[in-house]
């Protein structure tokens, strides 16, 4: 049993995923509520089972299991369990509470878990096609709204030359180095670098980049978190930025740990990039899926300062934020979430007016959220942003890190004017009663985010040893 | 003139490139965009096969299997969120795919 | 184990009281509050029962390099001693306040306040770091806010909550600052290792403009710059009458008997650092003699009695620190700890005589109401005696202690401290026989209808008001010995670093005529009391007359307020106008306008790219990937 116990979190949910779609398709009606609550279930299941597995190398050496994903992994389930309990009322109310959006969850999940552990370019490719697939048809969701299916078409076919072009990188690092192992690339490439490697080596990049939606390859990610599904949004938002960030982490430090010298300069740029565009394009949004799509570009610039930095204390401050940023974002969707007023769902900031006079409570974790995500102490978010900047000074960055502040201030004017309109405008009618399962995730959002400060010491050592376990 | 590696990367190269430019250059029809995926994955198939025969390596060739599963999951649920988007909005003309922007 | 169940029930009665109260109601929350304050204060006094036990650590809070604090609970017998007093007293005041708030509509939040305010006191008193004892030091300050301001539609309230933080951030800027440098130069800020390296830095110094100072100096005259902004010293003292604003069981709880002492505290605290820095230590005494004959100069021509009651809090302040200042520590805790009893039970007698007159706290318009309130009278007569100075009540054994010390060090700043001390003791046994003779005694100067209505308050007062009573009467002379007496060395045991110089071995060593001074300057103050306010009541005002520049000066308490408003508040005001005309207008609003300018333009033109054209996403990708591959072949 032993030796099964690492994969069993991945058989939970691949083997609970067809057991969910077969009870999906023979039970009448349509059991949503069951399979929503049956894959979080599983997901709980994965995630203590992954708490419990060893360090160990599988299948001859495709899969890799280590404090590192198990970190990544615990994100991911938190993250999906999140977003599990914040489609279980939407979805209903939209009408789009079909069964099989848990199990698509549940796939995508798996395939995050799969490429995080990934020891392997082959298994890199299958972990990041499965969540991909998953996560296109997600979109889609409401397949009679032309927004969904437009978001849905977009995000399919950007996704689908991003993973093209993923592989053809793969392929040139395959040809010119005659393996796709981690390990035997790592010690490879320490060598003799030839141009074909490299040259793979940005087309992985570039892949990658366009998962985390990193600028310029995020043109998808405001339309999509627009058009999908605000349940679906609040899942983008989260789990496959969380893991795409650990497959970064753990591809560029790992096979490619030798290339630092090469690939430094393309993570600033990306980074930079990203941190600019974040606080430049979101200033004049009015849609706040939209706000939280170029917010979340930001945020994933943030993050990619601390693989910038190369070190194990970036590769920390990387996981510090994107714990951080998890947190907050679902938080900051599941009061998205419960914006809804005579039984329609609304997104334009305005509406978010007066709302401090008539929902004290969830005006005030909205605004939370908002001053967590500009980064102001001493909430959780400041944290985050500390870590980084430290990290990328420690390592000499200080252009990025001047960049980063200047962002950061620019940045703080849109999250303000979330607080402004919910405290200061006129208000808007009232919105509806918000459903239990909406209020408690925004509930731990934002008490993990209030007092983040007065127990930071468990995240940011276990952040430690996973970046400990990764550089080895 | 023998047929060497460098040849199959020069057609992997070019088909590369021709479905890059068929995504972005083509202004009619989506389905053409489909295709031009295709023909990206179609190089770096090519590239895993030549590369797997220069190298005497089987893993090439069963990355390929790989590949071309994968591709064939991905144009069927292409195809399949094409079709719920023509039900929804009646054309499936690229430049009519921009009801959200900004 | 029940140290930490005394620190956090607080915690738990205030969110029951003030995050459950929706759902629960009002009786449930203010009982919930109430349940969590006994528990606290019975575990409080187990605590102390139980005796000194190793720090508990909870959990570790922050580890970035060799800066690690953690929760971790102190349980030495200084700790303790305040964990049983806060608590005992908290749960007092708490009992007390459901009599005082039961017609005050937001009264859970009163509760829920008052509880979060204990939970702070006590994780303060409970440190076993600079950063922890800073979280409950900043804890307290903010609920002090909060409470001052608890009626928040009156301005006057608006204005004292704001004074009182302002003025204690500039006391907490020292303190943080005291607290930066500590860990700059220990390497450290856990209490532990602070003290075993004292020896190891005494010889330091420490440059600043261009000066060399003893750097332990330094530390420690920042820190009781802190700690006279939070016990309201002189010159950081004008926050504490303004706080009688709030409801009056929040003066007696807050702005008498515990958070006030925390300055105390914490200078007692950081004995071994404060031993160790001569000049720091005659600062201290300076500051606190001048203090407690400011206030108590101040105290005899109020009219206020909770005014004057404050300034009777800020004097007796000045006495502790004097204590401290010639490092008789265990009597500045004693007093501290006799003046939490005796205090409190002043302010609840006074809250009990306002609540029975209708709200009215001028006590020209009292009198005559020992008839009427008997209980009340006899509590707050044992208060008086206590603040007095007379024997057998608490305060005539501390008091006596203190000036004792101060006459023992022999230094001139010690004497200088002493002849103010004893001055001082005249001063408020007649302010004390003022207020109660006043209050209680001679005619009714009310109007009618307010006479009609002054009723004895209700059993639910009265019997916090018994307990402080006793309190009041014995804890000077049953924790003599153990405080101050031969055992002292033994029951504070390391958790006071007492130095071999200190006056403490030689207590009972005074001459005779200083053990007897403050007795007589007392008994002096209440034959002048009792002199011009029953034999001959004409006498105050003639006096007023004859010395009307002196007189004015003191009910204006000797102009500070007007002072720090020309020297600091108009200055601030006309710097701050000319900055927003000139300034803020032209230079800085200009930049950030033309900034915020470009920031939106910047905007518009990034959006402009998103047309939702996959053709141009999938372009500039491309874009993106080829720059990216020049890029990478051209660095190579």
């Amino acid at each position: 049993m032993t030796s099964l116990l690492p994969i069993l979190p991945a058989l939970l949910l691949g083997l609970g995923a067809m057991a969910l779609l077969i009870v999906g398709v023979l039970a009448k009606p349509e059991p949503a509520g069951f399979t929503t609550w049956g894959a979080i279930v599983l997901l709980v299941a994965a995630a203590l089972v992954s708490c419990a597995a060893p360090d160990t190398l599988l299948f001859h050496g495709l899969l890799k299991t280590s404090l590192f994903t198990r970190f990544a992994d615990a994100l991911v389930y938190t993250a999906a369990v999140a977003a599990l309990l914040l489609a279980l009322d939407y979805n209903r109310k939209e009408g789009i509470a079909r069964f099989e959006y848990p199990i698509l969850v549940l796939l995508g999940v798996l395939g995050m878990v799969v490429m995080i552990s990934a020891a392997d370019l082959m298994t890199l490719y299958i972990g990041f096609e499965l969540q991909s697939l998953a996560l296109y048809i997600a979109a889609a969701l409401a397949r009679d709204s032309v927004r969904s299916t437009e978001a849905g078409l977009k995000y399919f076919v950007l996704g689908a030359l991003a993973s093209g072009l993923l592989v053809y990188g793969i392929s040139l690092v395959y040809g010119f180095t005659g393996t796709t192992s981690f390990a035997a690339l790592a010690g490879l490439l320490g060598a003799n670098i030839g141009y074909g490697a490299v040259i793979g080596l940005v087309f992985v990049i570039v892949g990658l980049a366009f998962k985390i939606s990193a600028a310029p390859f995020h043109m998808w990610t405001p339309d999509v978190y627009e058009g999908a599904p605000t349940s679906v949004t609040a899942l983008f938002g989260t789990a496959p930025k969380a893991a795409a960030m650990a497959l970064f982490l753990s591809v560029m430090t790992g096979p490619f740990g030798h290339l630092l010298a090469q690939w430094q300069m393309i993570i600033e740029i990306l980074a930079i990039i990203s941190m600019a565009l974040g606080a430049l394009a979101a200033i004049g949004q009015t849609n706040i899926k939209r706000l939280m799509a170029y917010s979340s570009i930001g945020h994933m610039g943030y993050a990619l300062m601390g693989l910038a930095a190369g070190t194990e204390a970036g590769i920390q401050a990387t996981l510090i934020y994107v714990a951080i940023y998890v947190v907050m974002s679902f938080g900051a969707f599941a009061c998205i979430i419960a914006m809804r007023r005579r039984g329609q769902a609304v997104e334009k900031i305005s509406d978010l007016a007066g709302l401090a006079a008539q929902r004290p409570g969830f005006a005030f974790a909205m605004a939370l959220f908002m001053w967590a995500m500009a980064g102001i102490p001493p909430l959780s978010g400041f944290f985050g942003k500390l870590y980084v900047f430290s990290a990328a000074l420690n390592a000499g960055l200080v252009t990025l890190v001047i960049i980063g502040i200047i962002t950061s201030v620019i940045s703080a004017f849109y999250y303000l004017r979330v607080i402004k309109v919910m405290y200061f405008d006129a208000g808007a009618p009232d919105f509806d009663a918000v459903p239990a399962s909406v209020n408690f995730v925004m509930a731990v959002g934002a008490a993990v985010t209030a007092l983040f400060i007065l127990l930071p010491a468990p995240l940011i050592t276990a952040a430690s040893a996973a970046a400990k376990a990764l550089m080895g | 003139m023998p047929v060497s590696l460098s040849h199959f990367l020069v057609v992997a190269g070019l088909l590369l490139v021709i479905g890059v430019f068929g995504i972005f250059m083509n202004r009619k029809n989506i389905i053409v965009i489909m295709m031009s995926i295709e023909l990206v994955l179609l190089a770096a198939n090519l590239n895993f096969v030549a590369f797997s025969g220069a190298l005497h390596d089987m893993v090439g060739q069963v990355f390929t299997m790989f590949v071309l599963t994968v591709a064939a999951a991905e144009s069927a649920i292409g195809l399949a969120i094409l079709v719920i988007y023509f039900r929804n909005r009646g054309s499936i003309e690229v430049e009519d795919v921009t009801m959200m922007r900004g | 184990m029940y140290t930490l169940i005394a620190v956090l029930a607080p915690l738990v009665g205030s969110l029951i009281a003030g995050v459950a109260r929706p759902v629960i109601g009002r009786h449930a929350a203010i009982a919930g509050s109430i349940v969590f304050m006994l528990v606290s204060a019975g575990a409080g006094i187990l605590a102390q029962l139980g005796g000194v036990q190793a720090p508990l650590h909870i959990a570790s809070w922050i580890s970035v390099g060799s800066f690690t604090p953690d929760w971790t609970l102190r349980q030495d017998e200084l700790s303790l001693a305040m964990v049983a007093m806060v608590s005992l007293v908290s749960m007092l005041i708490h009992v007390y306040s459901i009599g005082y708030m039961a017609h005050d509509k937001t009264a859970p939040r009163f509760f829920a306040y008052m509880s979060l305010f204990t939970f702070a006191m006590l994780a303060l008193v409970t440190a076993n770091n600079l950063l922890q004892l800073f979280f409950g030091w900043e804890g307290v300050g903010l609920v002090s806010y909060l409470l001052i301001n608890y009626w928040y539609e009156r301005p006057a309230a608006n204005a004292a909550a704001i004074k009182a933080f302002i003025v204690n951030r500039v006391g907490d800027l020292a303190f943080a600052v005291g607290i930066a440098l500590t860990y700059f130069v220990f390497g450290s800020i856990s209490f532990d290792q602070i003290f075993a390296n004292v020896a190891a830095q005494a010889a330091n110094g420490y440059t600043l403009f261009g000066t060399q100072f003893p750097v332990l100096e330094v530390i420690a005259i920042l820190l009781f710059i802190g700690a006279m902004g939070k016990s309201a010293q002189l010159f950081l003292h004008t926050w504490l009458p303004d706080a009688m604003e709030g409801p009056t069981p929040i003066s007696a709880l807050i702005h008498a008997a515990t958070m006030v002492a925390a300055g105390v505290f914490m200078v007692v605290r950081m004995s071994p650092v404060i031993n160790a820095a001569p000049v720091a230590m005659e600062v201290i005494t300076v500051i606190g003699g001048t203090t407690a004959f400011f206030a108590g100069t101040v105290g005899c021509v109020q009219n206020d009695i909770k005014r004057i009651i404050a300034y009777s809090t800020c004097s007796q302040l000045g006495y502790m620190f004097l204590a401290a200042g010639v490092g008789a520590y265990p009597v500045a805790m004693f007093h501290l700890i006799n003046h939490a009893f005796f205090k409190a039970l002043l302010f609840l007698a006074a809250g009990s005589v306002i609540h029975a007159m209708s709200d009215e706290q001028d006590i020209r318009l009292m009198g005559g109401l020992a008839r009427k309130l008997p209980v009340t009278w006899l509590m707050m007569l044992f208060g008086s005696l206590a603040l007095a100075g007379i024997p057998p009540f608490s305060g005539y054994y501390s008091k006596d202690a203190i000036l004792g010390a101060a006459f023992l060090a022999h230094t001139p700043v010690a004497l200088y401290g002493w002849g103010l001390g004893v001055f001082t003791a005249l001063l408020t046994a007649f302010y004390t026989a003022r207020v109660f003779l006043l209050t209680f005694h001679g005619q009714c100067r009310a109007p009618k209808h307010v006479q009609e209505h002054v009723h004895e308050s209700p059993l639910v007062m009265l019997v916090p008001l018994l307990v402080l009573g006793a309190g009041a009467l014995g804890s000077g002379y049953l924790l003599r010995d153990n405080f101050i007496g031969a055992n002292f060395a033994q029951f504070w045991g390391p958790s006071i670093n007492v130095a071999a110089n200190s006056p403490m071995g030689a207590l009972d060593a005074v001459p005779s005529w200083v053990a007897m001074a403050p007795l007589a300057a007392g008994i002096i103050g209440i034959a002048i009391a009792i002199t011009f306010y029953v034999l001959a009541p004409a006498l105050p005002a003639a006096l007023s007359q004859q010395f009307g520049g002196l007189y004015r000066f003191l009910l204006n308490k000797w102009y500070f307020d007007e002072l720090y408003d020309w020297l600091l508040v108009r200055p601030a005001l006309r710097l701050a106008k000319f900055a927003w005309r000139f300034g803020d207008e032209q230079v800085i609003d200009g930049v950030p306008n033309g900034l915020a300018t470009l920031t939106t333009d910047a905007s518009t033109q990034t959006v402009k790219l998103q047309t939702g054209s996959i053709a141009l996403y999938a372009f500039i990708m491309l874009i993106g990937l080829l720059g990216f591959l020049s890029l990478f072949l051209w660095v190579r």
